[in-house]
């Protein structure tokens, strides 16, 4: 048997698995506590070989305290690998909580969706979105094991607001997304977006696959990555292109590598403030790229005063510890929670009174900055009930 | 018979009558301590002898006698299985062990069980040579499992007589004043000995690092002590103490010990003076670090940390957020450095700390405290002995002592290991019962036991996520098939005592599974 048959790692919480052609399906399981788990790991496998018709195999597994969603995302991939005409039937029955288009994004925690270790748990950090990422923290060999994983773990697990980052299209992407719309995420996030066709063609397979699976139309919910050059130029094509685009990020890594600049804030700027004032003149929320010295805690907590300076409403995330410095800087001070008090107060005078125009001591107040502080108030009551 | 938490436990065993839990502090002792012989070493008597052979030979060790042993060596122990070795050489045989721990390292016991040099365990069992005793059938009589106040209180009340006491000291004089926090090899305190050595009917004391006399601090004292024994090595000092303790960098287990740093917070007991138990455990390790984090930010300054030393708390000693450190164990060299060097960082004996037969415990005196465990159960019992798979594989440590004395204890732990939870509907052993536990911190929130609505409402007015123990058990139980259950035979292999002696629980043999 070639190495490259074996699908999962032997990593802790992961388990690896091996499937051969056999006249009937025989189950072989190893693991630490055998007595205690072999029944269990046993059904899982039954369960996720049944679904994709499979009574002819040899599955043999060696489980390191893998869930149930891991064994399950393991068993298929290899089974997908060694059988290659099976395709999914796999989907979530449940539709996910729906998300406000423009609810508080203050943070994005990223995931390498290969590595079960780290994805368990990922809703729990009270970040405000997860993005579980298919695309570069993935390595090549392991793309369809990733997604088949990834959808699983999307059936099984609730969160707030979860995301998927896809593959560019003109790769693995069009494969990312008919596997892992099936677990009905929250949203898509294209990395690389350049031209608004990119995003209209994605958003046209989303629609078709979304017939498909039985999912609302125009339910799933589009994240463009800005992080070349073009795509800076772009970037009011980019979150206009279409209503599922409602948040924006930057991605400065690629970016600076594009356009051979180093990482500094001078050389951020333009793209960043390119890349919000197009969100917001779309009406759509931007979130910054992330801080990757995950020991420097003053270093992002400066990065992020920036961002939020310059008028992002979020920023990335790639360790669970990186969220609280984050939403303290997001978070309005009170000076803020207090205009935004007056300027809602004096709109619902306005509107008891029926009057149009609102005005605080004589100055008028227009629809965006009533908005603005309405969001300001709902921040100010997430961080208050302990959401930070 | 069955005992108030619904265990069943044997009228008798091993000739001992057995006396059941009734509650955490139901019992009131009579009688008067035991004793020892009386002796007299006179003027210019030599103490001194150059080996474990010699000390055999000259304290009368035989067939049938109980030896003890502390634990501070952990896995750097080179005593314990040398002592065996020759006891099984000069064809000593049905031994009862009384060590205050054994550890991965003393697996080579298991030879000496198999040939009958030992016959009898009296101690905590971590590893191999719990997984060997769980396969019953192999020890005369059943083990028996004390938390440190426990094993100080069953020696003083005579529950347990020992014959001799081998007590490894890093630095030792002539006359038998001993400790561990000098000498060549320190492994910090070893004073879990003391009752040992004012106890035992034999006293030894063996070290590697004979020093003029006097060696103080007297942890053993002169008194107490029949003979010295100088040995080339006591302990590999690469595995006594660790350098540092790593704090968690698992985000599942920083969730944690956060939830757990905010229940202190939000609790009102963090003020001036606040006393607290922190933890050598992956998980209490960081929980006590986000805590001192909020006392420097407040400017709260604790009375006192307990615990096990780690360079943690040494540190906050030093900068001024814990006025006194008190210490049993001290866990990294850190700790053992501010033991010999700072004079708020007080050596202390488990009879001080944990004793329950006592007319005071520091314990009692705790507002705090961070302790694991390997399963807890809806009625807050926590089982630190046994896993899911019925092996005794833990001792109680200061588990009992310390859950019993602090005002709020709290439990932190993940709700999975691997597949298995971590809260089920019945722990497999009660080390500690559900009355002395407050609260129990998952990464999936904190549920507080009933008694305690006072804290469920500060908890709930700070905005955590108070949850139901059977909230979380649910949730988290959906991610795996509920793993197999053990099925137990009638015979006991170990016998749990709560810190009184009364019998809290037993663990069986297992037979099957279900």
């Amino acid at each position: 048997m070639s190495e490259a048959q074996v699908i999962g790692s032997d990593a802790k919480r992961d388990c690896q698995v091996i499937v051969t052609p056999a006249p009937s399906l025989e189950i072989e399981i190893k693991a630490s506590n055998q007595q205690l788990l072999e029944p269990g790991i046993r059904a899982v496998v039954k369960k996720t070989a049944g679904a994709l018709g499979v009574s002819k195999a040899k599955i043999a597994i060696v489980d390191r305290g893998a869930l149930d969603y891991v064994i399950s995302g393991r068993v298929e991939a290899a089974l997908r690998l060694t059988f290659p005409e099976l395709t999914s039937a796999v989907s979530r029955s449940i539709p996910r909580q729906a998300s406000e288009r423009n609810r508080i994004r203050r943070s994005r925690l990223y995931a390498p969706g290969n590595n079960p270790r780290l994805l368990i748990g990922l809703e729990l950090h009270g970040a405000d979105c997860i993005l579980v990422d298919l695309e570069d923290s993935v390595p090549l060999s392991e793309k369809q094991a990733t997604r088949i994983l990834v959808k699983y773990l999307l059936i099984a697990v609730e969160f707030p607001e979860v995301w998927v980052r896809i593959n560019p299209f003109d790769t693995y992407g069009r494969d990312d997304l008919a596997e892992i719309l099936r677990g009905r995420p929250h949203g898509i996030c294209l990395p690389k977006a350049e031209s608004s066709a990119d995003i209209t063609s994605l958003s046209k397979e989303i629609e078709e696959l979304e017939s498909s699976y039985g999912i609302a139309n125009g339910t799933t919910y589009i994240m463009p990555i800005i992080e070349t050059a073009k795509g800076v130029l772009h970037a009011e094509e980019i979150c206009t292109a279409d209503e599922r685009v409602i948040v924006v990020s930057f991605g400065a890594e690629d970016f600076t590598r594009d356009v051979g600049a180093k990482r500094t804030v001078e050389s951020l700027l333009f793209a960043r403030s390119m890349i919000v004032t197009a969100a917001k003149s779309a009406g759509i929320q931007a979130s910054d790229t992330v801080y990757s010295n995950l020991d420097d805690e003053k270093g992002l907590i400066a990065e992020t005063k920036q961002a939020r300076n310059l008028g992002f409403d979020g920023k990335g995330v790639i360790n669970p510890r990186q969220i609280e410095p984050i939403h303290v800087v997001f978070s309005p001070s009170e000076q803020e929670v207090k205009e935004a008090q007056q300027i809602v107060a004096a709109a619902e005078e306005a509107e008891e009174h029926g009057l149009g125009a609102i005005a605080i001591e004589g100055k008028m107040i227009d629809k965006p900055v009533l908005a603005r502080a309405q969001q300001t108030l709902e921040l100010a009551a997430l961080v208050n009930k302990g959401g930070s | 018979m069955k005992n108030v938490l619904g265990r069943e436990i044997p009228e008798r065993l091993a000739e001992r009558k057995l006396r059941l839990f009734e509650g955490a502090f139901a019992t009131t002792p009579s009688g008067r301590k035991a004793d020892r012989p009386q002796k007299v070493v006179k003027l210019g008597e030599n103490k001194v002898l150059s080996s474990i052979e010699q000390a055999i030979e000259k304290t009368g060790l035989s067939d049938g006698m109980t030896i003890s042993f502390h634990h501070s060596f952990r896995q750097g122990d080179r005593l314990v299985n040398r002592v065996i070795d020759t006891c099984a050489r000069m064809g000593i045989k049905d031994l009862r062990i009384f060590p205050t721990a054994l550890f991965p390292v003393h697996e080579p016991l298991i030879r000496h069980i198999e040939n009958g040099v030992i016959t009898r365990i009296e101690g905590s069992m971590n590893g191999p040579v719990g997984a060997f005793v769980s396969q019953g059938g192999k020890l005369k009589d059943p083990a028996v499992l004390r938390s440190h106040g426990g094993r100080w209180r069953a020696v003083e009340a005579g529950d347990v007589k020992i014959d001799v006491a081998f007590i490894g000291a890093p630095q030792a004089d002539p006359y038998g004043n001993a400790n561990g926090i000098n000498g060549k090899t320190p492994c910090g305190p070893i004073s879990f000995s003391a009752v040992d050595a004012m106890y035992a009917e034999r006293t030894v004391v063996v070290t590697n690092d004979l020093a003029p006399y006097p060696v103080y601090p007297f942890e053993i004292q002169q008194g107490w002590t029949d003979y010295v024994v100088v040995v080339d090595e006591i302990g590999d000092p690469d595995s006594i103490a660790s350098g540092t303790l790593k704090i968690t960098r698992s985000p599942t287990r920083l969730r944690i010990a956060r939830l757990a740093a905010d229940a202190v917070v939000a609790s009102g007991y963090l003020k001036d003076g606040f006393n607290f138990q922190g933890g050598a455990g992956g998980i209490s390790l960081a929980a006590t670090k986000f805590v001192g984090e909020e006392m420097a930010k407040g400017g709260v300054v604790a009375g006192f940390a307990m615990g096990g030393g780690t360079k943690l708390i040494v540190d906050m000693l030093h900068q001024g957020t814990v006025r006194t450190i008190l210490d049993g164990q001290a866990f990294d060299l850190a700790a053992i450095a501010s033991l010999r060097d700072d004079p708020n960082h007080v050596l202390m004996d488990p009879g001080h700390y944990a004793n329950y037969d006592s007319r005071g415990c520091s314990t009692y005196m705790l507002d705090a405290a961070f302790l694991g465990a390997t399963e807890v159960d809806l009625d807050f019992n926590v089982n630190v002995n046994t896993h899911s798979d019925g092996l005794l594989l833990h001792g109680i440590g200061g588990h009992q002592d310390v859950a019993s004395g602090s005002k709020m204890t709290v439990i932190t732990i993940p709700t999975l290991r691997g597949r298995l939870p971590v809260i089920v509907d019945r722990v497999t052993t009660v080390t500690t019962p559900g009355e002395v536990v407050d609260v129990i911190v998952t990464e999936r929130g904190l549920a507080v036991n009933p008694k305690r609505k006072d804290l469920a409402e500060r908890f709930q007015g700070a905005g955590l996520p108070v949850r139901t123990l059977e909230e979380i058990k649910q949730e988290a139980g959906g991610f795996t098939q509920p793993p197999r259950k053990p099925i137990f035979g009638d015979e006991v292999i170990a016998l749990v005592e709560w810190r009184d002696g009364t019998i809290i629980d037993t663990v069986r043999r297992v037979v099957g599974w279900e």
